[in-house]
């Protein structure tokens, strides 16, 4: 590279100062060999500079961002993440006590679904034997009316082996005319009795239809209760 | 803010959003620069879908390696360099026959330029174009390279030095190469008509 052409150069890439670029313009002015390698090149930086500017196409844009785009996951790898991804739990009370309101009512309304539903389940049958004791029947009883004619006294009540001759366990009550009377229950079967008036006289039934000697020389009323 | 800073201080935020798997900053930077990556890359390879090609896979190696880009320098310059180097790595094996030029060996083309014509005085301004775009695909890559960069994108020295890894007064050497077998081509096309 010659002198000339050094300086066309540093013209064209400016780096000419003041001086430098009245000495150059003053030596193409005079030099028409050197006007026009300047010319020749000042043409190319110049149509350099408007050559058309290609714009990227749309495709071109959209498969580039596509090919960078992550990798969409698949349907495990989005539960895995679901999974395990660490949660941090934000509260405050008043929300804790709407999420408690809430538990409760559900708790209520659940129990209130399921309570018929306990009703209807069947429950195993419990042994023949073992309903066969716990229900076991009372035996049938008759009821037997007692009767006593005796207007002069103030109590009377009656004692035998269904009630273990205690006089005081069954009084009977006085009736218009004198009349005591009294209705028990007794299960079937033979009994003995005898009337005790005023709580000290005892007596046997006049009206009974079989007496029975008590072993101390007086008789006992015998009452037969059959169904 | 000065528009240049401004653009410069965007393209960082972007980057450092794009670093926190944010995929639509960069897409955002991939809209900022990819008319120049590809300008770039059509004017290295002279056809519109390889460089479409070169410069998505610039893009491609800019985002798996944005880790590594230092944010004290621009990620234009970053980005243009990546990309120039796939446009060699594209000359150097789909192109393996083409050699460099013989700048000096056409030192006698400028001779004949007669004097009183320009190549805007024969030649229309399309047909200019053509001509140039077509003897600038024909200069030796790393001559292409500089005359592109300095005179097509418009780039200083230093953003250029940057870039290429390579000396300024190299570079001038270069892009004045360039700019001298450019003017000896449109020259000898006014002779020959």
């Amino acid at each position: 590279m010659n002198d000339h052409e050094l300086l066309i150069q540093r013209f064209l890439d400016q780096n000419l100062n003041p001086e430098e670029r009245v000495a150059f313009l003053q030596a193409v002015d005079a030099d028409t060999t050197l006007r026009r390698r300047w010319l020749n090149l000042e043409m190319v930086v110049a149509e350099a500079t408007r050559l058309p500017r290609i714009t990227p196409s749309p495709k071109f844009l959209q498969e580039l961002k596509a090919s960078l785009a992550p990798p969409s996951p698949s349907w495990w790898e989005r539960m895995y993440a679901a999974v395990t991804t660490p949660r941090t739990l934000e509260w405050n009370l008043a929300g804790a006590a709407a999420a408690a309101c809430v538990a409760i009512v559900s708790v209520a309304g659940l129990f209130a679904v399921i309570s018929p539903r306990v009703v209807e389940v069947q429950v195993p049958a419990i042994p023949a034997q073992t309903i066969a004791t716990s229900t076991k029947q009372e035996e049938p009883k008759v009821f037997v009316r007692l009767v006593l004619l005796q207007p002069g006294a103030r109590s009377v009540s009656v004692a035998g082996d269904f009630n273990g001759w205690d006089p005081t366990q069954t009084k009977l009550e006085r009736s218009d005319g004198g009349v005591w009377t009294a209705t028990i229950p007794l299960k079937p079967g033979r009994y003995q009795y005898m009337f005790v008036i005023d709580g000290k006289q005892w007596i046997a039934d006049p009206l009974a239809a079989e007496e029975a000697t008590d072993g101390f020389g007086a008789q006992n009323a015998v009452l037969d209760v059959a169904i | 803010m000065p528009l240049d800073q401004q653009a410069v201080s965007e393209d960082a935020q972007l980057v450092a959003r794009s670093l926190k798997q944010d995929h639509e900053a960069f897409g955002q930077l991939i809209d900022r620069h990819a008319p120049a990556i590809v300008n770039l890359a059509y004017r290295m390879v002279g056809n519109r879908a390889e460089a479409e090609d070169l410069a998505q896979e610039s893009f491609l190696t800019a985002f798996k390696a944005l880790s590594t880009f230092r944010a004290d320098s621009k990620f234009s310059t970053w980005l243009y360099r990546i990309a120039a180097n796939k446009c060699k790595d594209w000359l150097r094996t789909k192109r393996p026959g083409q050699g460099p030029y013989d700048l000096d060996a056409d030192e006698v083309l400028d001779s004949h330029v007669a004097e009183h014509r320009t190549p805007e005085i024969l030649l229309s301004q399309q047909q200019v174009a053509q001509e140039l775009e077509q003897a600038i695909q024909r200069l030796p890559p790393l001559y292409r390279e500089a005359f592109v960069l300095k005179h097509i994108e418009g780039l200083s020295y230093e953003e250029m030095e940057e870039i290429l890894s390579v000396n300024g007064d190299t570079l001038k050497m270069r892009v004045y190469k360039g700019r001298l077998q450019l003017s000896r081509e449109l020259a000898s096309l006014n002779l020959s008509r």
